[in-house]
């Protein structure tokens, strides 16, 4: 690994990095040996073992590269065991990395945590856990993205995302397993109660649907199905994920009414999408790519009921944020060639 | 200050493009369809044009898998053993 050593100041280190396309604009922790040595100490991995190849220049990401993020990140060494989690899962080819480091869209890894250790780390799953102010969840996103820059070459400069998006600069929350009445996200993927688990979805930044008027479930779902369904939004008929991110209050309603955690996803599928005569209007609706990549639609038939979800393990039901708050985050997915990635990671 | 590391891709990475022939008369053209719609159509254009006005010898069609996944490597193996040059066309 090439080393340079300016003199001066950590200041001038800054400066320096600056003058290179290795920071996110923010200013970064210069990498030294002495703290990619205490970053290392997080981890029970070896410095050398290879995690993968990063897109799209594929550029071998090892543990100690991983370290070495983390520093730049300002990330603590008890959250080595998340970023390595997260970019095993990233460098899975089945959430394609490669096309979002190189698409027009604006996408972004979502890293989502369960399990004891990310509490323990302190990962904010609850009030305002999407927002500034949480070491772990901006730092462990951060981190992640250097690494996407630095490491895969997906610089900004090379990026070919209209508008990008503020979450590339982290996207990293924890499941609010405490507060919710129904089984964590890693157990619907098939992981045991209590493993720790990280899961990757390729997503757009959150959209708020508010309601505080409705407990009914048939009521309670409709500012969120028809955000889910959004006519802009790249799930409005084609086959990709989607995050819904339930508040506890919100969640708590669903319960009350009986819901278990499959009722209601069942019921955000059933209830989320378009008309083929609505889609029809506009949008990204393309008759071409109809037979490409959605099945079971009639393009002349006007009433025929297009999902936003066209099959389950493609929405991500989580209960997170905090209390009070009759909100719901929906975060719309990207295209058929992602599938989102859950991992069991070490610590 | 210590020192500290270069976090950036490695310099076996950095490639200079292959040397680009002044001329395609003889050339056998390689045409890669990304499979994004309206692809092909600029794909015909282009190759009709090639062979009445540059003198191409051989056009050979190739097709990605989704222009959101990069080409398949026996794709790109098969394209660098067949062709002199490749046009590869997006879609949009």
């Amino acid at each position: 690994m090439p080393k340079a050593d300016l003199g001066g100041t950590v200041y001038d280190a800054i400066e320096y990095f600056y003058t290179k396309p290795w920071s996110d604009g923010l200013p970064i922790v210069p990498p030294t040996e002495e703290l990619i040595a205490a970053m290392l100490r997080g981890t029970r991995c070896d410095s050398d073992e290879e995690l993968g190849l990063v897109p799209p220049n594929f550029e071998r990401l090892t543990v100690r590269r991983v370290a070495e993020h983390a520093v730049m990140a300002g990330a603590l060494p008890q959250y080595m065991p998340v970023i390595i989690g997260a970019m095993r899962a990233i460098l899975d080819e089945k959430l394609n990395m490669h096309g979002v480091q190189t698409t027009i869209h604006g996408v972004s890894p979502l890293v989502i945590v369960n399990g004891p250790y990310g509490r323990k780390i302190g990962i904010n799953g609850g009030r305002g856990c999407f927002s500034p102010g949480h070491r772990p969840n901006a730092t462990i996103g951060r981190a992640v993205r250097l690494i996407l820059y630095n490491v895969g070459g997906g610089y900004p400069s090379a990026s070919f995302s209209c508008f990008g998006q503020p979450s590339r600069y982290t996207f990293c929350i924890r499941e609010n397993e405490e507060d919710s009445p129904w089984e964590p996200l890693s157990v619907d993927r098939g992981f045991k109660a209590g493993e720790n688990v990280v899961t990757v979805v390729q997503c757009e930044n959150p959209q708020l649907t508010h309601d505080d008027a409705n407990d009914d479930p048939e009521r309670l779902h409709v500012a969120t199905t028809d955000c889910m369904g959004n006519m802009g939004g790249m799930n409005a008929w084609r086959a990709t994920d989607m995050v819904v991110a339930l508040a506890p209050d919100i969640a708590d309603n669903f319960a009350k009414a009986g819901y278990t955690k499959a009722d209601v996803h069942k019921l955000l599928r059933e209830k989320a999408g378009r008309h083929v005569g609505q889609l029809k209007q506009g949008g990204l609706w393309r008759i071409e790519r109809l037979n490409r990549y959605v099945t079971k639609v009639d393009p002349n038939d006007d009433n025929c009921f297009v999902p936003a979800i066209q099959e389950p393990s493609r929405l991500f039901l989580i209960v997170a944020g905090g209390r009070p708050g009759a909100t719901t985050a929906v975060l719309h997915g990207w295209n058929e060639t992602t599938r989102g990635v859950s991992v069991a990671y070490e610590v | 200050m210590s020192a500290f590391y270069d976090p950036s891709v490695g310099a076996t990475k950095s490639l200079s493009p292959a040397n680009r022939p002044s001329s395609l008369a003889g050339k056998i053209v390689g045409l890669y369809d990304n499979t994004k719609e309206q692809a092909d159509i600029i794909l015909e254009a282009a190759a009709e044009d090639l062979k009445r006005r540059h003198g191409v010898k051989e056009l050979l069609n190739f097709r990605g898998i989704h222009y959101s996944k990069p080409a398949p490597l026996e794709t790109i193996e098969e394209m660098a053993r067949k062709c002199d040059v490749v046009i590869c066309a997006l879609g949009g």
